[in-house]
C-alpha cells in the first residue's frame, strides 16, 4: 500500500451491495489522483443525460494521494458528480479530517450509486461497511447530525453529511464536515436524492508511502519553507477575512446583485473587523495555519450567532448581493447555511438576485411572504436563508437556483440572473479580473472562482507571466494555464492556498508518497492536468454543453462596470466571441468546444473520441 | 532599478506600471516609490514605514521575507511587489 491505495469502495443504496474494487495501475499513472480519478471514473460510469436526482446518478468521494499523510495542508476531499443545478460536471471541494479518513478506512474513494428506499446513512471501519437507517436523523441540520453520529460511534468518527437542505433538494444544497463544506453545484441535494444523510468513518491512522524516509524530509523541508513564508503567516492569521479589503481596492467585490465593484462602506466588513469579534479558530487534518475563524456576534438582533467563518467568499455573499454592511449578519446567515447545509455563494447570490426582482416590480410583497426585499435589509436575507433551506413560501423557489428562477418568472429576469452554466458567480467580478471572468464562461462545473482561480489578476503574481486584467482574448492563454494548473492542484488535493507557500516541493511529495517517478519528467503534471479538463470538457460535452453555453451572464456582457471610485470604471466583458476563438485553438479543440480528436488521442483520451463524434451529430440533428 | 507595480496599487499611480526607484535596501527604494506616488503609501506601509502585513517583496523572483525592508538589492535588480494570497 502506497500513498495512492489504487483500490476504492462502492456502495449501492438500492440493493445493499458494498464492494472493493482495484483501481488499475494505467489509470493512477495518467491521473494520479483526486480529481483525475473523480472524472475518470465518472466519465466510464455515467450514462449520458442521467437525471442528476435519479437513482442512477453517482457520486465520488475522493482524498488525495497525499491525504492522511503528515504533510501540511494536502488532506483536502471533493464529490464529484453530475450537477442538478447545472447539469454539467460537478466538482466540489472540502476540507476539515474526512479526507485523511477515507484513507485510513483503506480507500482512495468510495463511490456510492443508487438509492435507498428510506433514510440512511454509510457507516465504513477499516473491517467493514454497513449502511444504517437514519430516520431519527432525516430533518435535523448538521451540527445535530454528527454529534449525534459522533455519540454513536465514538469521538474518532469524522462525518459528511447533509441537512435539511439536501433533504429537501435545494439545488445547492452542501454537504457539511464538522465546520467545512463541500458546497458547490449541489452535492448536497444528489447526496438527499439518495436518501443518503451521511457517511461516517472510524479508522486509525494507518498509511504507507512508496518512500517513507525521503517523504519524512521533504515534510520537514515543507514545513520550514511555510514557516518562512509571508503568505503561510498571513494566513495564520487572518484566513481569507482580509481579502473584501483587497478586492475593494480593485473594484472587484460584486456590489447590488453585480451592478457595482464595491460596497460603498467596505470599510466595516474588513479583516480588522472580523478580527474584533473572534474567538477561536479551527483547522483541517494536519495543517498549522488552522485558518478558519471562529467569530461570534454578542450584541443586536443576531447576538448569539456564531460562526466558523465567514470566509471570504461568505462575507461577500450576504454583503455585497444586497448592499449590506451590518457585519454580524454575516456571521448570523453563514452559521445558518452551515447549519442547514446550503452553499453560502449560490444562497447569496440568489438573494441578491431576488433583492433585483424586487426592486424592479418583477416580485412583490405578496410573492415574498411579506418580506421587504430592499437593499440594506439584512434582516430579510436573514429570513430567506431559513425559508431556502426549508423550501418554505418564496424561498421554495429561490432553491432552485437563479437560472430557473429566471425562466420561471420570465418577463426579462434572466437579465439579472448571475451565473455562468446555472452556477451562481462568486466574489470577483469578471469585468474587472477579465481571466477570472473568461474562467467562469468556459469552466467545465460554471461561474467557480476555484476552476481556473487567476492569482496574477488578483494579488498581481507575475507567473506564468505578468497580466493586464483588463485584457481580454490576450489571456487566453492564461485561463488556460490557470484551468489546467489548478486540475494539477486537485490531483493531491492540495489546499489552493497552501500550494503557494510551498510549490517546488509539491511535485516531490506526490512521486515520495505514490511512487510515480514520471511525475519528474518536465511537463508531466501540467499534461495530466490538461487531460483532466479535457476529460471533463468531454463529459459535458456528452451532457449538450458546447460554445453556446460557454458564455457569461448578460449583465458582464452587456452593462458598464460601475466602480465607485475603485479602478475599472466602464469596463465590460466585451470579446467573448474571439476569446472563445482563440481560447479553443490554444487547448486543441473545435471551434464549437467540443475536444478535437487529434487533441484526444495526444492526451491518451482515444476512447472519447467516438462519444464525441456521436454528440456532434446528436446536436446536428 | 525597476519596481514592478502590481494591479492593486495602479489606480494610485496613475496607471502605470513601473516605476524607476534609487536605494541601497528594499526600504529605501519603496520609500523613493511612495515619493514619486504618495497615494500608492496606504496600500504598501504603515503609520510606521513597515510592510503592510499583505504585501510582500520580491527581488529578482526571490521573495524578502523575513528581512524585507532591510534586504539590500543593487543596480540591474527587479523588485516585485505581490500581495499574499488571501482569499477563495
Amino acid at each position: 500500500m502506497k500513498g495512492i491505495i489504487r483500490k476504492f469502495l462502492r456502495v449501492n443504496l438500492s440493493d445493499g451491495k458494498i464492494g472493493e474494487e482495484a483501481i488499475p495501475e494505467q489509470v493512477e499513472v495518467d491521473f494520479v489522483g483526486g480529481r483525475g480519478f473523480g472524472i475518470h471514473y465518472l466519465y466510464r460510469e455515467l450514462a449520458p443525460k442521467t437525471d442528476p436526482l435519479g437513482e442512477h446518478n453517482k457520486m465520488i468521494f475522493v482524498a488525495g494521494p497525499l491525504a492522511g499523510t503528515t504533510a501540511q495542508a494536502v488532506s483536502r476531499w471533493m464529490v464529484c458528480t453530475r450537477s442538478p443545478l447545472t447539469g454539467a460536471f460537478a466538482r466540489s471541494v472540502a476540507g476539515a479530517d474526512f479526507g485523511a479518513w477515507i484513507k485510513f478506512a483503506g480507500y482512495d474513494f468510495i463511490l456510492v450509486e443508487g438509492k435507498a428506499e428510506r433514510p440512511v446513512y454509510i457507516h465504513l471501519t477499516r473491517d467493514a461497511c454497513q449502511i444504517q437507517p437514519a430516520d431519527e436523523l432525516w430533518g435535523k441540520d448538521t451540527v445535530v447530525t454528527q454529534e449525534w453520529l459522533s455519540q454513536r460511534h465514538g469521538l474518532n468518527t469524522r462525518v459528511a453529511c447533509i441537512g435539511p437542505g439536501g433533504e429537501n433538494l435545494v439545488k445547492y444544497a452542501a454537504i457539511v464536515t464538522n465546520r467545512r463544506t463541500a458546497s458547490r453545484c449541489g452535492v448536497g441535494a444528489v447526496m438527499g436524492s439518495k436518501n443518503l444523510k451521511a457517511i461516517a468513518i472510524n479508522a486509525e491512522r494507518n498509511l504507507q508511502l512508496h518512500d517513507p524516509e525521503g517523504y519524512k524530509q521533504l515534510v520537514k523541508q515543507q514545513i520550514q519553507t511555510m514557516m518562512a513564508s509571508k503568505g503561510f503567516q498571513h494566513h495564520r492569521e487572518m484566513g481569507t477575512t482580509g481579502n473584501p479589503e483587497n478586492t475593494s481596492e480593485l473594484g472587484i467585490f460584486p456590489a447590488r446583485n453585480f451592478r457595482y465593484g464595491r460596497l460603498d462602506d467596505y470599510e466595516k466588513l474588513v479583516g480588522e473587523e472580523y478580527l474584533k469579534r473572534r474567538i477561536g479558530e479551527f483547522g483541517c487534518y494536519s495543517c498549522a495555519a488552522r485558518c478558519g475563524k471562529v467569530h461570534r456576534v454578542t450584541k443586536g438582533p443576531y447576538a448569539g450567532a456564531q460562526s466558523s467563518g465567514p470566509e471570504y467568499e461568505s462575507i461577500w455573499a450576504f454583503s455585497g448581493p444586497i448592499e449590506n454592511s451590518y457585519l454580524e449578519a454575516t456571521i448570523a446567515a453563514d452559521q445558518l447555511c452551515d447549519d442547514l447545509g446550503i452553499d453560502t455563494i449560490s444562497t447569496g447570490n440568489t438573494i441578491g438576485f431576488a433583492y433585483e426582482l424586487y426592486e424592479k416590480g418583477l416580485l412583490t410583497k405578496k410573492d415574498t411572504d411579506g418580506l421587504e426585499l430592499k437593499y440594506g435589509n439584512h434582516k430579510a436575507m436573514v429570513a430567506l436563508v431559513k425559508k431556502i433551506a426549508r423550501r418554505e413560501g418564496i424561498g421554495d423557489l429561490l432553491a432552485e437556483g437563479t437560472m430557473r428562477v429566471a425562466a420561471r418568472i420570465g418577463k426579462g429576469a434572466e437579465a439579472f440572473a448571475i451565473n455562468a452554466k446555472g452556477l451562481e458567480l462568486p466574489a470577483y467580478e469578471p469585468r474587472g479580473a477579465k481571466s477570472l471572468g473568461y474562467n467562469y464562461a468556459t469552466s467545465n462545473i460554471g461561474g467557480s472562482h476555484g476552476y481556473g482561480y487567476a492569482p496574477q489578476e488578483v494579488f498581481g503574481a507575475p507567473f506564468p507571466r505578468k497580466v493586464d486584467r483588463f485584457a481580454e482574448e490576450e489571456n487566453a492563454d492564461i485561463v488556460v494555464f490557470n484551468q489546467n494548473n489548478g486540475a494539477v492542484g486537485e490531483v493531491g488535493i492540495v489546499c489552493v492556498f497552501a500550494r503557494a507557500w510551498f510549490p517546488h516541493l509539491y511535485n516531490n511529495l506526490l512521486i515520495a508518497a505514490t511512487g510515480i517517478d514520471k511525475i519528474a519528467e518536465h511537463g508531466y503534471l501540467p499534461r495530466v492536468g490538461e487531460r483532466i479538463v479535457n476529460l471533463e470538457r468531454a463529459f459535458i460535452v456528452r451532457e449538450g454543453f458546447g460554445r453556446k453555453q460557454d458564455t457569461l451572464p448578460q449583465r458582464m456582457l452587456n452593462e458598464p462596470l460601475h466602480t465607485r471610485g475603485a479602478p475599472g470604471e466602464g469596463q465590460m466583458m466585451r470579446n467573448l466571441d474571439e476569446f472563445l476563438d482563440r481560447y479553443y485553438e490554444i487547448r486543441g479543440w473545435t471551434p464549437q468546444g467540443t475536444p478535437s480528436p487529434e487533441k484526444l488521442k495526444e492526451l491518451g483520451l482515444s476512447y472519447v473520441v467516438k462519444d464525441m463524434a456521436q454528440s456532434q451529430k446528436a446536436k446536428a440533428i | 532599478m525597476q519596481i514592478d507595480i502590481p494591479p492593486l496599487l495602479r489606480h494610485l499611480t496613475d496607471g502605470a506600471t513601473t516605476a524607476t526607484v534609487k536605494g541601497s535596501t528594499v526600504g529605501e527604494c519603496l520609500n523613493d516609490f511612495v515619493k514619486q506616488y504618495p497615494k500608492a503609501r496606504r496600500l504598501l506601509l504603515d503609520k510606521e514605514g513597515k510592510l503592510l502585513r499583505y504585501a510582500e517583496v520580491y527581488v529578482n523572483k526571490e521573495t524578502t521575507y523575513p528581512k524585507e525592508l532591510a534586504t539590500p538589492v543593487k543596480d540591474g535588480d527587479e523588485i516585485s511587489i505581490v500581495y499574499v494570497i488571501s482569499g477563495g
